[in-house]
């Protein structure tokens, strides 16, 4: 009775209920994907056909240099914002809502400020001369300043301020999906708070910490703007390379190719993502 | 235990003392641009040698920051109804179609979101200056809808999901087609979904800058590119009056959205 | 549905590209454009009647884009020196009309077929007063982190200057600077490379020094003379300053060509270029130009600093252009 009647109106020739896609898919058709193969065919026949600007990338110290930098500082950027979320999230799954909202709020709050101006913030706070060097040293805590710019902490701080609210959103999500009841009765058998963490809040969250570290680490893997305000010449990542190749030396094939191995990790990653949280969940606590 | 506020013990001041620091460190690059905003020094030194307001005369006397703004919200507005709009369609599909490869879709179009930005902005700007759409308001509307529709996507796809689809059919059992069924019945239902759609791609576009860059012409600027320039070429203190106008406008929003939040939940 | 999206889209495709009264002038934005938009721009517009409308920065990876694609935007662009010479080569570029433009005048050494000169500056060594004990003298007192400790900073992308700095400190003479010896110049620098911090645009070099974030520093002699204007306590060393240029360039296949020529003989009008000078700290690249400026303003400029001064060698260096900033950015990303 309830006859399905989306499907009784779906256009002759076009699977049940598909139609609805068309504009999107092509949206992205035309101005995602034929744009981004152009560019991808690009690296195999710029300056000439073959495989050359390959070659060039993998033989080159420098470029594999900055592919492993760019993986370990995703991975550091990773880590550090689960391990600084984590808590976050804890707090606000289970406190009163009134206070919540507040640290809600600011979360969004940076979250929709500038990225440009965050950074640029962040660069006039961290360097050398820096209120935070200067405080530092106001205190006694330090004599001389800390290098925190142009290095992995520069880099570090400014990601995982970017970060955190990603992690932060979708795990208050999956720690407020838990039952209460479960830790409850783990206190009654006698269980320690940390066993009680250990065995039963870790593992039941970690569906969510691995689907938000992952995408944190696959967002990482191609940014751009912070690390090169950041982050000093020996931490250049990816992106910033791909943006220099392209737009300083002047080499399309080159940078392409390097683009398109940027695109295979990241889309592996998706896959895998798209696999572990199915992706209706995907980016679910935006 | 662990889940109840009430119950946590010790474990509870350090956690509310932890997330107190990162609200902290949240807040501390908003605050510090605002206090810079008003320094006297021309280079950013801090603490300023002395307050002034002279930075915001600046910015106000300068119709290119202007012009930018309103470039921004025009073409965020833009991509945000053209992405809420197809959005709204293929979450429809992607919800309730029953056809091979809907997952295959549904990875598709949330692509844009997270293929490095570098990477699109480099092939949307080299096709766009071969079919003359570089530096086109129809052109920064085209790339920017692209990057905002996962953003209106997920929201309204949530918001389907936790519709009981049997109301919208209760409705045609009483007569109504299933055009007026959906207008009246299951948008209604879902608005909260759409609006954050509404939101979250508009703010996509906004402060989108990696494609803007490469996109802008010399009549046709956005305030993320302009703030880029200014940084660049003098970091004038009047970027950071700029960006706390900025958060101003983002706190209003805010407050805005969560009174209709409200509103729209009764 | 599609009443909406027709009449979202209606009206949007607005082209961009400047009509026929309007040209587009493309340079590296801040207190240079600014100077450039006030001397030539402003001036040109009143008596031509063609609009200029400004863009920037220059990025050479767009003017590529745009000449590859035929479709360009930018009509006069200011670039460095050795790109236009590269640029030429690769058929990037339109051939100057010396029938618009008067050759009368030009510095030889800043003009040839595809290209008349901007502006031509100095690096020169400056440093905050405050943060530096004594007076650094020389460039290889930049390498000399025992008499001053600190942070020195120089300019972060591949060009001319901080190579032959490097050659210079190390005691080579200045009539032997090339071919750039790359291997020594990389071991000299190596000595220092973790007290360096690199600056990628003028204004982030005038905001290290002057915040004393880096004690002294490699920089444009205008950026440092737009911080003494500024009231900054800054200190500038001439001795070995090295000479570079500005040229400006018109795309292949710009749409507005005989605008730009006529722009061109503007800009490098005696007249235009001694305002210009006057505005930037920079020297003017017309000969002519001199007679026309403030005597105080013609001491302050590279031309009156030519004792030891180094003009760096531009044909060299857009021979070498990929070679050496393959090697430059793989040093330093190491």
């Amino acid at each position: 009775m309830t006859g399905n009647a989306f499907r009784r109106q779906s256009i002759a020739g076009l699977p049940a209920g598909s139609a609805g896609g068309l504009p999107a898919l092509t949206l992205v058709g035309l101005f995602f994907i034929v744009p981004v193969v152009a560019l991808l065919l690009r690296s195999v026949t710029d300056p000439e056909p073959g495989l050359q600007n390959y070659a060039a990338l993998f033989g080159s110290g420098t470029y594999v240099r900055v592919f492993l930098n760019t993986f370990l500082v995703a991975a550091v950027v990773t880590a550090v914002t689960i391990v600084v979320a984590f808590p976050v999230a804890w707090m606000l799954a289970i406190m009163p809502p009134a206070l919540g909202s507040i640290v809600f709020g600011i979360i969004i709050l940076s979250m929709w400020t500038n990225l440009l101006t965050r950074t640029y913030a962040w660069m006039v706070l961290l360097q050398r001369t820096g209120v935070i060097n200067r405080a530092l040293m106001g205190l006694g805590v330090i004599h001389e300043p800390l290098p925190l710019i142009n290095n992995l902490t520069g880099v570090t701080i400014g990601m995982v301020y970017i970060m955190l609210p990603f992690m932060i959103l979708p795990l208050v999500g999956t720690l407020r999906a838990i039952d209460p009841m479960t830790l409850r009765a783990a206190a009654l058998c006698g269980a320690s708070p940390f066993q009680a963490f250990r065995r039963i809040l870790l593992p039941l969250s970690l569906p969510g910490i691995a689907a938000g570290g992952l995408m944190v680490f696959v967002m990482s893997l191609g940014y751009f703007v912070t690390p090169a305000l950041l982050g000093g010449t020996s931490n250049m990542m990816l992106a910033e390379m791909i943006a220099q190749t392209v737009q300083s030396l002047l080499n399309w094939g080159l940078g392409s190719a390097a683009a398109f191995v940027l695109l295979i990790v990241t889309m592996a990653l998706y896959a895998i993502q798209l696999r572990m949280v199915g992706a209706r969940r995907l980016g679910g606590g935006l | 235990m662990l889940l109840d506020y009430d119950r946590l013990g010790w474990l509870r001041a350090g956690l509310a003392g932890f997330t107190a620091l990162v609200a902290a460190f949240l807040l501390l690059p908003v605050v510090f641009i605002i206090l810079l905003s008003f320094g006297s020094s021309r280079w950013l030194a801090f603490p300023p040698p002395g307050w002034t307001l002279k930075w915001y005369q600046e910015l106000l006397a300068d119709p290119a920051w202007i012009d930018a703004a309103l470039t921004s919200a025009k073409i965020a507005a833009m991509a945000a109804i053209l992405s809420v709009l197809i959005g709204l369609l293929a979450s429809f599909s992607l919800v309730r179609g029953e056809f091979r490869g809907r997952q295959l879709l549904r990875g598709l179009l949330l692509t844009p979101m997270v293929l490095p930005v570098v990477v699109f902005a480099i092939a949307i700007y080299a096709l766009f200056l071969r079919i003359g759409l570089a530096g086109t308001t129809i052109g920064f509307v085209i790339a920017h809808t692209i990057l905002a529709l996962p953003f209106a996507i997920i929201p309204i796809a949530t918001a389907l999901e936790g519709f009981d689809k049997s109301i919208e059919d209760a409705a045609i059992v009483c007569g109504a087609s299933p055009l007026q069924a959906r207008l009246r019945i299951t948008l209604p239902s879902i608005r909260i979904g759409i609006f954050s759609a509404a939101i979250f791609s508009f703010l996509a576009s906004w402060d989108e800058v990696v494609v803007a860059i490469f996109m802008a012409s010399p009549t046709l600027q956005t305030l993320p590119v302009k703030i880029w320039g200014s940084l660049r070429a003098d970091l004038s203190p009047v970027v950071a009056a700029a960006s706390s106008l900025l958060v101003g406008l983002t706190l209003c929003l805010m407050i805005v959205t969560a009174l209709l939040r409200r509103r729209l939940s009764r | 549905m599609k009443l909406i999206l027709a009449g979202v889209l209606a009206g949007l495709l607005s082209a961009t590209a400047a009509k026929a009264d309007e040209m587009v002038f493309t340079s590296w934005g801040g207190t240079t454009q600014e100077a450039q938009t006030k001397s030539w721009a402003e001036p040109f517009a009143a008596s031509s009647g063609i609009k200029v409308l400004q863009d920037g920065p220059t990025d050479y990876g767009k003017l590529k884009a745009m000449v590859d694609a035929k479709n360009v935007t930018w009509d006069v662009v200011d670039v460095e020196m050795d790109f236009a010479i590269k640029a030429a080569k690769d058929g990037l570029l339109e051939p100057i009309d010396f029938t618009v433009v008067p050759k009368d005048g030009l510095d030889p050494r800043f003009s040839n077929e595809q290209a008349v000169g901007s502006f031509y500056y100095s690096f020169v060594l400056a440093w905050n007063k405050g943060a530096v004990s004594g007076e650094p003298a020389s460039w290889a007192d930049m390498f000399d982190t025992k008499k001053f400790p600190g942070k020195r900073t120089f300019y972060k992308w591949s060009a001319p200057g901080v190579i032959e700095i490097a050659l210079l400190a190390d005691g080579v003479p200045a009539d032997k600077l090339y071919p750039l010896d790359l291997d020594r110049a990389f071991k000299k620098l190596d000595t220092i490379k973790s007290d360096i911090v690199w600056w990628g645009g003028g204004a982030e070099s005038q905001q290290l020094i002057a915040s004393g974030e880096a004690v002294f520093g490699q920089l444009w002699n205008g950026r440092v003379f737009a911080l003494e204007k500024d009231g900054a306590d800054v200190g500038v060393s001439w001795n070995q300053n090295l000479t570079a240029a500005d040229v400006l360039v018109v795309p292949k296949g710009a749409k507005n060509k005989d605008s730009a020529m006529k722009f061109l003989a503007a800009a490098t009008s005696p007249t235009g270029q001694a305002k210009f000078a006057e505005a930037s700290g920079y020297a003017p690249i017309n000969t002519k130009a001199k007679a026309e400026m403030a005597a105080d303003v013609v001491k302050g400029l590279p031309d009156a600093h030519v004792d030891g001064q180094i003009n760096l060698d531009m044909n060299y260096w857009a021979e070498h252009r990929d070679e050496i900033a393959t090697r430059w950015y793989a040093w330093q990303t190491k």
